[in-house]
């Protein structure tokens, strides 16, 4: 880390203006550091006139060319090393508003106006924001202000932090206790209180590494997986249905499910980005690292009837870009959409030039989100391996790879969509192509090389009807007609053989009639896509057909586990890419290859002009933006707040970072000495004495430092909307273990799903599945897990990179009457009665302790114990009432007991001590 | 309890002053060590970190003095027809069945349409009504009651034609989603009025949820405490409001007494700030289980207001929705927004003809909103309450050709470059026309208004310059207007 970035924070941190001008004044031989003392005033006094989106008087403040070239004045405002005839300064100092800058504001203090007068004088040199500015490894602090009073800690992390403590005067917390301890932990690393064994273990453990070891067992758990999914389902806004208007059902659960096994077997991060991004573009890539790229097809589907699937095509690709770069590289990049950066030096074009990685993908808004990798079922695999063999044994290699991606992924169908020239046919619904009496329809663009042969899944109401396919025009003599039959159950797949001599590009014409068909307006076949392929290998024996028509069979009906997943173009079909003006996609102007924004090219040429390649650049330890982004997600995670504040943006208007050194430390260290091992990183950060600290508040603390920002507490914050659920399963007992598969149906109230078209209904599930951890419950978009979204969990539309903590009376609602928190509550009083033989002063220690895993103090006791008695006086001998509340068709002896106490249970679930980590 | 929650009320306090004192001093410490805070704080700071805690929804002061304190917001889901209702086209019924002239279709997107399509005449009669003069269709036979109440828009264009993205568009701002809702920013603006109340109410009808569902009424990316909270006409009106089964009052009391007295101890344990807060969040828990139902309910409203609405308790319903907004806003609910669903009249079927279905949408909710608005001004309520009627978007001046072929029943497809609102109460005209369409009505031709523009009218009537009230997120300032937006002077009074 460079010297003025200390002393910049030094500045900070002593946070008294007086002094900042005392040491300017001090040091002033200094020259002036751009992204300390510069640029923050250009972002806040000028760049909002001067910046990316508004060049008033043809002057911006953005780039450094730009702010040296002549103004609409006809001169540079700005001349390096002549503040005395630089139109910029001269404008500062003037008495009129209307002539002096910022425009009809404040001026700017005679500080500000030193600062900038010496940075002109000194050349007008631009800097690197800091978090531009490649990842080194900074020195560790050797010797704390307190260092002479105390016992230093070893750990890098608490130098750091002790470092900035000793500027106000403040000292970390001592370690809190064992039990705070360890339900801190176990609820930070793996979302839940610590499996009894592991609990007791560390308990009764003289070990001084017991703690270390607590961390370890806790992670090698499989509910770790589960805890850090998560996170980040929220950042892949993964849901179970499409969105938008109709908000149909998505298979993708497999993502969620990759995810839990990546986190669980601490896939290296480098990796695990590069599989979500790429990983269909990974040599021959395994059906997991498709599943890995579901990551950028949670994106929405808008199948509202008479959108344009273009322009959904559109804004998925343009939620991909935003996504990226926001939960990865913690860059708000959606307002390059539209313009250049208002306050950071990306361009317009460069936008789009990013986004060219993604536009050339194969999905586009169809109904079924092709393309869909099989993942076959026995009887499917079965089907599957046989028509591979017979390729293997009789076909070439081109033919194997050809059938491999086609039957694994439909890759290179055409969607009917794409249809045009449609006479007498339509988009039905924008969904497939309909063929009416004499109806025709276009595709442009048909690849025939080496391909004579054209499948089409097809459905057809009507018998006696003749498909006509014409080449180039519909003048020419068709090339082939095929007889179209009814289809009686669902789609059908028929196979045209085109004449061999065919080759290229061509534009091909469907034709469709049927004898049948009496008026023009009536409905002939609908077509879902069609694929150019190369002869089926064969050998002349009847064996040859039976093969055939199996892989017809796989194609049509893959007796699969869909999933979408992404794919790119074949060469023949590749997207070009334009700047859309002032973000508008129907505005197509200059043409872009893809590109990764000047300021982040760091000397190395991405050779891969696709998404792999980005990966690649993504994941280079050069990249200053992917470390400390995932790291400071981390530190947020556990401190309840970001060494950077603002998660979503490191940007020049994002918040600045608290404590630079330890970020960049721990981004170093993550990258270079952990080898982006997540496990690595939070153990490191857990060990950490400023972890394991304390968190009561003094007054002093709450006087010097209102918002926790130096660490001299642990933080007290509440349980994210997951671990309030699993936490209060957990403690009554009936948490399931069951891990993966389809996302499943909870308690809910009636009536939160009811978007028009659809009348799916929420089922409730069975069994153990009415208790899965909170990542399998179903997340409909349109209709959210309302408990969820009380606590600020996200409905999923667009990534959210930050869940903001509110505190509300629908919260308080939600833990007292949501009959998922009565339920539970019940079934702990009654475990808890039973375990402590019926004593009810026992019960309530008892529910206490395992809501909290902390004995109850006397007080606390005393209040509950009213609680319970005031209860049973109420509820008296109305055994209805009683069997009402404990949704029991008959009274037994104990029950009104068990009813007391369940109000004291309830009551306990609500505690701020059990909803918050302390 | 009473004695908790006033403590936790004062230290609540203490600390939000000393919050305000560090906000409000630009220089020094605070402004140093709060920097990321005063990011998103612009003539107030919003939530931003759990610490700091306080109540958002306490009510703060608009920019300047408005006219209207709470805002009514009636969206007819679906779309109607301004066609059949408020924008008189004689024209139009001389041309009806003729094909399309080329030139309205050319380079234009339509959701169904297709090919060429015919000119469908207005599906009613219209005759002029009250001192205004203003014409209104057969559709609306009570409407003309309160037409010199009202103002109405007839050039309102918008850019979105399919439902989602132009509901988005209407109350968000944007066609696309994770952006706050028009309530939303209403109620960080100006806070409640009523502390056991939501700030602000959605409450839907028509059988279903609007096309957009739950994020046009959704937070985006301000603080979940200002999302629409929907009361629902069936089972709770606001989820886990009602204790489990066989709990009575006094038991609720006396378990959240509890809850509140442990979590006292726990404060003097761990000092945090935020558990006072959750004792208040307790106690309004508490007052809520009693305000809501009270005024979610119609039961006990005098049997005239029932003739009058056409209301008929425990159904749900348009009219009793409206009844629930005036009672709702007679507490001090600041946002009031009602989505009635129903009104895509494409002809299909005979539920969306415009004269089969479409008539039977209009005689309710024509009945309703006009007992409604007669109701709001005997109570001297209409002043302060500004009512906004509408759909996201219009009508075409065609009948809809589904894929090309004509529907089977009379109907018409979306339509984006005019349409008609109206408004009244809360400092807008009465009686007055604003903007005009062609002989067709296919384009304005006067008075055009935006979307943004009525959100920025809107805005204004409560006492906010739209450019003004933003939340900075993501290194920007935001805004419901995006960047568009004027208010539209010549209808306010």
């Amino acid at each position: 880390m460079p010297a003025h970035f200390h002393k910049k924070y030094l500045f900070t941190f002593s946070g008294i203006l007086v002094l900042g001008a005392a040491y300017l004044l001090f040091f002033s031989n200094t020259p002036v550091d751009y992204n300390t003392q510069v640029k923050p005033i250009l972002n806040q006094k000028c760049i909002s006139c001067h910046g990316g989106v508004k060049k008033k008087g043809g002057f911006s403040l953005l780039f450094r060319e730009e702010a040296l070239s002549p103004t609409e004045s006809g001169k540079p405002a700005i001349i390096p090393g002549d503040a005395a005839n630089s139109d910029m300064i001269r404008r500062l100092h003037l008495s009129d508003p209307e002539e002096r800058m910022p425009y009809k504001e404040e001026p700017l203090t005679d500080e500000e106006i030193s600062i900038l007068t010496r940075w002109v004088d000194e050349g007008a040199k631009f800097g690197t924001h800091w978090a531009y500015q490649t990842i080194t490894s900074p020195s560790i602090p050797s010797s704390g202000f307190f260092s002479f009073f105390q016992k230093q800690s070893p750990h890098p992390i608490d130098r750091f932090i002790d470092e900035k403590l000793g500027e106000v005067d403040l000292s970390r917390s001592p370690e809190a206790d064992k039990k705070t301890l360890l339900r801190r932990v176990s609820l930070d690393l793996i979302g839940i209180p610590a499996p009894d064994s592991i609990a007791q273990k560390y308990l009764n453990s003289k070990d001084p590494k017991a703690y270390e070891i607590l961390v370890e067992d806790l992670m090698s758990t499989p509910a770790y997986g589960e805890r850090w999914t998560a996170l980040w389902l929220d950042l892949a806004r993964f849901a179970d249905t499409k969105g938008y208007e109709r908000d149909y059902i998505r298979s993708i659960w497999r993502y969620r499910d990759w995810l839990i096994k990546a986190f669980n077997e601490d896939k290296p991060y480098d990796q695990f980005l590069v599989e979500q991004l790429a990983g269909d573009l990974l040599p021959d890539p395994s059906d997991e690292q498709f599943i890995a790229t579901a990551y950028h097809r949670n994106t929405m589907n808008n199948d509202e009837g008479g959108t344009d699937n273009e322009e959904f095509r559109t804004a998925a690709i343009i939620d991909r870009v935003n996504t990226t770069w926001e939960t990865l590289m913690g860059t708000s990049f959606a307002c390059v959409q539209c313009h250049s950066h208002p306050y950071d030096p990306i361009r317009h074009e460069e936008y789009y030039r990013f986004m060219a990685y993604f536009n050339n993908s194969r999905d586009e808004d169809t109904y079924d989100e092709y393309p869909l990798l099989r993942e076959f079922r026995p009887s499917g695999q079965l089907r599957y391996d046989s028509v591979m063999n017979w390729i293997k044994g009789k076909g070439t290699k081109e033919q194997l790879i050809f059938y491999r991606s086609l039957l694994k992924t439909g890759q290179q169908c055409v969607n009917s969509i794409t249809a045009d020239s449609m006479v007498n046919a339509a988009l039905e619904d924008t969904k497939f192509l309909r063929l009416r009496k004499m109806g025709s329809a276009r595709f442009k663009n048909v690849d025939f090389t080496g391909k004579p042969n054209m499948l089409i899944r097809f459905r057809n109401p009507i018998d006696k009807g003749l498909l006509n396919i014409y080449m180039d025009s519909m003048k020419n003599p068709a090339i082939q007609s095929v007889k179209m039959d009814k289809t009686k159950d669902g789609w059908n797949i028929v196979k045209l053989t085109l004449p061999k001599e065919i080759k290229g590009k061509h534009d091909i014409y469907l034709h469709y009639d049927s004898k049948l068909l009496k008026k023009p307006e009536e409905n002939g076949m609908v077509m879902d896509w069609f694929v150019m392929t190369p002869d089926f290998p064969t050998d002349g024996s009847p064996d040859s057909k039976i093969h055939e028509a199996l892989s017809l069979q796989v194609l049509n009906h893959p007796d699969a586990e869909l999933t979408p997943i992404m794919l790119d173009n074949p060469a023949y079909m590749k997207r070009k890419t334009h700047v859309f003006e002032r973000g508008n996609w129907l505005l197509k102007t200059k043409e872009v290859e893809p590109g990764i924004p000047a300021i982040f090219v760091n000397n190395k040429e991405i050779k891969q002009k696709n998404r792999y390649g980005l990966a690649m650049w993504m994941t280079d330890k050069k990249n200053p933006l992917t470390s400390r982004t995932m790291i400071n997600r981390l530190w947020e995670q556990l401190f309840g707040q970001g060494l950077v504040e603002t998660l979503e943006d490191l940007g020049s208007q994002g918040a600045l970072p608290t404590h630079p050194e330890l970020l960049d430390y721990l981004s170093y260290e993550f990258m270079h000495t952990d080898k982006w091992s997540i496990k690595k990183t939070l153990k490191r950060m857990v060990m950490s004495e400023t972890y394991r600290q304390s968190s009561v508040v003094t007054p002093d603390m709450r006087k010097k430092d209102p918002l926790n920002k130096y660490y001299a507490r642990a933080p007290r914050v509440r349980l994210t909307a997951e671990q309030v659920r699993d936490q209060a399963l957990a403690i009554c007992g009936v948490l399931s273990p069951k891990m993966f598969g389809p996302s499943v149906m909870p308690y809910q109230p009636d009536g939160i799903w009811s978007s028009p078209y659809d009348n799916r209904k929420w089922t409730m599930s069975q069994g153990e599945d009415q208790y899965r951890r909170a990542i399998y419950t179903y997340v409909k978009r349109t209709g959210p897990y309302p408990s969820m979204i009380n606590f600020d969990g996200s409905a999923r539309e667009v990534c959210l990179t930050r869940r903001i903590r509110t505190n509300t009376p629908l919260q308080a609602l939600t833990l007292l009457n949501d009959s998922t928190y009565w339920d539970v509550s019940v079934r702990l009083a009654k475990s808890c009665l039973a375990s402590e033989h019926q004593n009810f002063t026992k019960a309530i220690s008892k529910s206490y302790e395992k809501a909290t895993g902390k004995p109850i103090d006397p007080q606390k006791q005393n209040t509950f114990v009213a609680l319970y008695r005031n209860s049973l006086l109420k509820l008296g001998d109305d055994t209805s009432r009683i069997k009402t509340m404990l949704s029991d068709s008959v009274f037994r002896k104990g029950q009104k007991e068990l009813a007391a106490l369940s109000v004291v249970t309830n009551a306990i679930l609500n505690l701020d001590e059990v909803i918050t980590k302390n | 309890m009473e004695k908790i929650v006033k403590e936790a009320r004062q230290k609540t306090l203490s600390f939000q002053t000393r919050r305000h004192f560090l906000q409000d001093c630009k220089t020094g410490m605070g402004m140093m060590a709060l920097g990321s805070i005063l990011d998103g704080c612009n003539f107030f700071a919003p939530q931003t970190d759990a610490e700091t805690s306080s109540n958002p929804l306490d009510v703060k002061a608009p920019q300047f003095q408005g006219k209207a304190k709470s805002v009514i917001f009636l969206h007819m889901a679906g779309a109607p027809s301004q066609l059949e209702l408020f924008d008189y086209k004689p024209e139009l019924t001389k041309l009806d069945g003729q094909d399309c002239p080329d030139s309205f279709i050319q380079g234009k997107k339509f959701a169904f349409i297709r090919g060429v399509p015919k000119l469908l005449g207005p599906q009613a009669n219209f005759k002029q009504h009250g001192q205004s003069g203003l014409w209104l269709s057969d559709n609306l036979p009570h409407f003309s009651q309160v037409i010199d109440d009202v103002t109405i828009l007839k050039a309102v264009n918008t850019d979105q034609f399919n439902h989602a993205p132009a509901q988005l568009l209407m109350h968000c701002g944007t066609p696309r989603l994770g952006r706050p809702s028009m309530g939303s920013w209403v109620t960080y603006g100006l806070g409640s009025e009523n502390s056991n109340l939501p700030g602000f109410v959605v409450l839907t009808s028509g059988g279903r949820n609007p096309d957009a569902g739950k994020s046009i009424w959704g937070s985006g990316f301000l603080p979940s405490v200002y999302q629409g909270v929907q009361c629902r006409s069936e089972g709770d009106p606001v989820l886990f409001l009602k204790d489990p089964n066989g709990f009575d009052r006094d038991m609720r009391k006396a378990s959240i007494e509890t809850i509140n007295k442990v979590n006292e101890l726990t404060y003097q344990q761990y000092q945090d700030p935020e558990i006072m807060s959750r004792i208040s969040q307790y106690e309004m828990a508490f007052k809520m289980q009693v305000a809501v139902p009270d005024v979610m309910t119609i039961a006990d409203e005098p049997a005239y207001i029932h003739e009058m609405y056409g209301t008929e308790p425990g159904q749900e319903s348009f009219a009793n929705n409206l009844l629930l907004a005036r009672k709702l806003v007679e507490k001090g609910v600041r946002f009031v927004q009602l989505f009635d669903w129903g009104w895509d009249s494409h002809g299909t079927d005979p539920g969306t003809a415009l004269d089969l279905g479409f008539i039977n949408k209009c005689y309710k909710m024509d009945k309703a909103i006009s007992a409604f608005l007669l109701d709001l001004k005997q109570r001297g309520l209409l002043e302060e309450t500004l009512v906004v009627w509408g759909g996201e978007f219009g009508r075409t001046p065609m009948q809809e050709n589904r894929d090309g072929k004509q529907n089977t029943f009379k109907g018409r497809d979306h339509h984006a470059d005019a349409f008609s609102m109206w408004m009244a109460g809360g400092g807008i005209k009465g009686g007055f026309s604003h903007g005009e369409t062609d002989p067709i009505g296919y384009n304005a031709i006067d008075g055009k208004v935006s979307v943004y523009d009525i959100q920025a009218t809107i805005l204004h009537q409560l006492g906010f310059d739209h450019e003004k009230l933003t939340y900075s997120f993501q290194g920007r300032s935001f805004r419901l207007t995006d960047v568009f937006g004027k208010k539209i002077d010549p209808i306010i009074a």
